[in-house]
């Protein structure tokens, strides 16, 4: 099958424009990023507490919301998770910065999660606990196992292994009568019915960052970040040209700002698998540029004497069905973990599907162009290797 | 079939056999999931260790002042100026020199100095340094101990920089008790009580004018044992958690959880002693400065008999306390600085759709490869399998665990494993089309098109290396699983894909099916 017959597009030609636009894209998204709406930051770099809830039946952001208002933490980001109607992601945003000690402040983080759970619960549960039953939706393992284990001696931990893998699965229990499809002995669904209750609310997960392990996260990822980019120029450069190293590099830092515009329009907030998704794009944008510059340094040795302006269309017409299929796999790739990997991987799956498409864009009209401009600005070196 | 093909054979079969061999059966022992597809629970604490100085700091105010008592040098007092510095006030001119020589002998963890009648003394930053250094590993080792009375499997506990420890607990459902576990410094007191308890401190200072005694000091009572209010206690105590001998559940009188302890011989002997002279009176037991409970003294405790710890204790808290006594008590206290609980639910939504999503990628990728290039994208789908696999022998061989930032690495590798295959491909393609006959083209595409993959792929594993060496977890786990399946994808796309092409393309092939 043959992509293009033989492809002779003269790209070479729009690099002004393309230059102009790009600049314009980074442009609007520095400004967005530091004069209107800044970057949002994951507990990771910023500080503070995350939550993730699943609610006995289905709520929404809206009344999720009210309950924290009755605690004075209505301000909180309430975000609804898949379309059950019963997942909800809680970022904290009260400032604890008046406390005078991180520890102290770490400290309000966690009491700030404590009292946001307490809302959820609400007074639903405090009746039941006062007359000592327990909580079914809470419970670890090893305590219902003893509690089942002091009323039917031989068979406690086999029917709490049960019930918790069972909840493990759905993430909450929701009505007694799901019991019934677990295999319990009456006796034991009977008694659970008469010791236990089930809360309205199941944590699912709960991450609380300090304020010095934010900064040191982020110094860490900015440190990594610009020592694995000096790394890849100073080998592009060897291989290369000192202008192809610096080319690459000028891309890169393009597709970061690119992807970090869009990421900032939508709204998401930036996290660890967030960084590990902009490296990805880096990979994929590196791998693009590399290609089309080894065609180059190959055509400059067959195509003597013809400008480089001319050398890189042709290398990039050449390139051309190979781009095309290796991005539109990726693409579809990305896009399959967009639609199908669920919630965990989507930010990372959006965040992919704006690189892959930029990465292309600008290996073609950003890297060349740098390129031709070096070499129009301090003069083609005739020497360099191959 | 030609002599280097057979080697070429034998090679990737071995490889591949190894990683197979490596990874087999493919499970959760062979294949670790990180804690976000796992869930559980990540700790990042930081020991003060400045309490580690400072205990040694006030020990050797007591040390100092005995020393120069025994060797009959007058002195006004002893002083702790802070972290680490003592002074000693009152040294008369003409005692220098003995002094000196005493510090000489018997100080020489300490650098001393003199000024008019005062002499300062500071911890030389080398035995600082150790103390902290040591209060670190001996804060790990208490940790290690109570996370494995707990019973959790496989937990990861290391150190990071100069005073952080870094706790890793996979599976673990109930973050909150872990947390107390870990975190409670444990250091267990048996002191006698002087009055209390009392409502306030106000109330409990009455009987003597609201004065603290110098031998005394006040403790508050644990509300959770249920013990509300204030206690006057001597301040020394008469036997602690050093003094321990073995310590075990067991049921009070009331069949309540509680916690029995016997004593060695030195603690043993000044136990019996004490309960003796003091029959009537309270004795508080007190854990990490609150008191759990303060039963009397009915009788002289004999060596042998040990004793009972009550206080209202769930069956759990009682488990958790001797796991606690047992691992001794930490020499420093914790704070953490990061906290992460992963439910085990969200992990298992993680993984699930995590892998549905990488299947569905992969089976794309493949059925394109097989449509668009046919005979030979069977060729690239070999090699894209056997990628797979070798990644997964290499992880078990590290034993990384797969992270999501992981399998971002994974899917970065694949699309770079499928451009190597496109890459050869339509060079093939570039050759036949100039007319090139079918060998030819093979070995000009493979050849022409290496040093683009070679480039790629080395740029990449380069950054790689940069992030595993400067970055933080996630990024790690990203950086460790691209550079595996690059290297990987170096020898599958390039040498099998070729090896595969020679054995199937004669030397009178006329067509290539691409």
């Amino acid at each position: 099958m043959q992509l293009f017959k033989t492809p002779n597009i003269r790209f070479m030609k729009y690099k002004t424009i393309a230059l102009a636009i790009t600049g314009a894209i980074v442009l609007a998204g520095v400004l967005n990023v530091t004069v209107f709406k800044g970057l949002k930051l994951g507990v990771d770099f910023g500080e503070g507490t995350l939550l993730r809830v699943m609610t006995k039946t289905a709520s929404s952001e809206g009344r999720i919301r009210d309950l924290l208002q009755t605690v004075g933490l209505g301000k909180s980001q309430v975000s609804k998770i898949g379309n059950t109607g019963q997942e909800f992601q809680i970022r904290a945003v009260e400032s604890v910065a008046t406390k005078a000690d991180q520890q102290g402040q770490l400290e309000a983080h966690e009491a700030l999660a404590d009292k946001i759970i307490a809302a959820l619960r609400g007074s639903e549960g405090a009746a039941q606990k006062a007359r000592g039953l327990v909580d079914l939706n809470a419970i670890d393992s090893e305590s219902l196992s003893r509690l089942l284990e002091s009323a039917f001696p031989g068979s406690g931990p086999d029917a709490a292994q049960r019930i918790i893998s069972y909840r493990t699965q759905t993430g909450i229990i929701s009505d007694f009568k799901v019991l019934d499809g677990l295999g319990l002995k009456p006796e034991v669904q009977t008694f659970l019915r008469d010791k236990t209750f089930l809360g309205n609310l199941t944590v699912l997960s709960r991450e609380t960052v300090g304020p010095q392990v934010g900064a040191d996260l982020r110094r860490k990822a900015v440190q990594a970040t610009i020592w694995s980019l000096l790394g890849m120029l100073v080998y592009i450069a060897l291989r290369f040209k000192i202008e192809y190293g610096v080319a690459a590099v000028f891309t890169l830092f393009q597709d970061v700002l690119i992807t970090m515009t869009v990421y900032s329009f939508t709204n998401r907030e930036i996290n660890l698998p967030i960084i590990a998704g902009i490296l990805t794009i880096v990979g994929f944008s590196i791998n693009d540029t590399i290609v089309i510059f080894d065609r180059v340094r190959e055509n400059q040795k067959l195509m003597r004497g013809k400008p480089l302006e001319e050398v890189m269309n042709t290398a990039i017409n050449q390139c051309l069905a190979r781009t095309v299929i290796t991005s539109g796999t990726v693409f579809l790739t990305v896009l399959a973990l967009f639609l199908f990997g669920g919630e965990v991987i989507n930010d990372f799956a959006f965040l992919m599907l704006v690189g892959t498409i930029e990465g292309v864009y600008s290996t073609v009209y950003l890297s060349c162009p740098v390129v031709l401009f070096w070499q129009k600005w301090f003069g083609a070196k005739r020497t360099g290797r191959r | 079939m030609k002599k280097n093909l057979q080697w070429k054979v034998v090679l990737t079969l071995l490889i591949v056999g190894g990683a197979i061999f490596l990874a087999y059966p493919f499970n959760d022992q062979k294949i670790k999931r990180g804690l976000d597809l796992k869930g559980g629970i990540h700790l990042v604490l930081q020991v003060m260790t400045d309490d580690s100085i400072n205990i040694e700091t006030d020990q050797e105010v007591a040390r100092m002042e005995d020393l120069l008592k025994r060797n009959s040098i007058t002195f006004t007092k002893v002083t702790k100026e802070g972290l680490g510095r003592i002074s000693v006030q009152g040294t008369l001119a003409d005692q220098e020199g003995k002094t000196r020589d005493l510090f000489d002998e018997y100080t020489r963890d300490w650098d001393y100095s003199f000024t008019g009648d005062r002499a300062n003394l500071s911890l030389k930053p080398l035995v600082v340094q150790f103390l902290r250094d040591q209060a670190v590993s001996q804060a790990k080792e208490t940790i290690d101990n109570r996370v494995n009375g707990l019973g959790v499997s496989e937990p990861l506990i290391q150190r990071q920089g100069s005073d952080k420890i870094i706790v890793e607990l996979p599976g673990v459902d109930d973050p909150e008790r872990v947390k107390e576990l870990i975190k409670v410094t444990a250091i267990l007191e048996w002191k006698l009580v002087k009055a209390g308890p009392a409502a306030d401190e106000a109330t409990l200072l009455q009987a003597t004018n609201g004065q603290v005694p110098d031998d005394a000091e006040v403790v508050r009572g644990d509300p959770k044992r249920g013990q509300g209010g204030y206690y006057l206690v001597d301040k020394v105590a008469v036997v602690t958690g050093k003094d321990l001998r073995t310590i075990r559940r067991t049921q009070d009188e009331w069949n309540n959880p509680a916690v029995a302890f016997s004593l060695n011989a030195d603690g043993g002997a000044r136990f019996e002693q004490v309960t003796g002279a003091n029959v009537g009176k309270e004795i508080a037991i007190i854990l990490d400065n609150k008191v759990q409970s303060a039963p009397v003294v009915q009788n002289r405790i004999s060596r042998a008999q040990g004793g009972v710890i009550q206080g209202r204790f769930t069956p759990q808290e009682a488990d958790d306390l001797v796991v606690i006594l047992k691992a001794g008590a930490l020499p420093a206290g914790i704070k953490y600085l990061e906290e992460r609980t992963i439910g085990p639910t969200l992990g298992a939504d993680s993984i699930r759709q995590g892998l549905m999503a990488g299947l569905v990628a992969i089976v794309a990728v493949m059925a394109f490869m097989v449509v668009f290039y046919k005979l030979s994208g069977i060729n690239a789908v070999i090699a894209l399998i056997l990628n797979i696999l070798i990644l997964f022998g290499a992880l078990a061989y590290f034993k990384a665990a797969l992270t999501l930032p992981g399998i971002a690495g994974i899917i970065l590798s694949i699309g770079m494993a499928v451009d190597a295959n496109v890459l050869i491909f339509e060079r093939m393609k570039e050759e036949l089309a100039i007319g090139k006959g079918v060998i030819s083209s093979v070995s000009q595409g493979f050849s022409r098109a290496f040093s683009a993959i070679f480039d790629s792929n080395l740029t990449t594993i380069i950054s790689a290396i940069f992030l595993f060496q400067f970055g933080t977890g996630p990024i790690r786990g990203y950086a460790v699983t691209l550079t595996i399946s690059l290297i990987a994808n170096l020898f599958t796309a390039v040498f099998v894909s070729h090896l595969l092409f020679d054995l199937i393309v004669r030397k009178s092939a006329k067509k290539l099916s691409i």
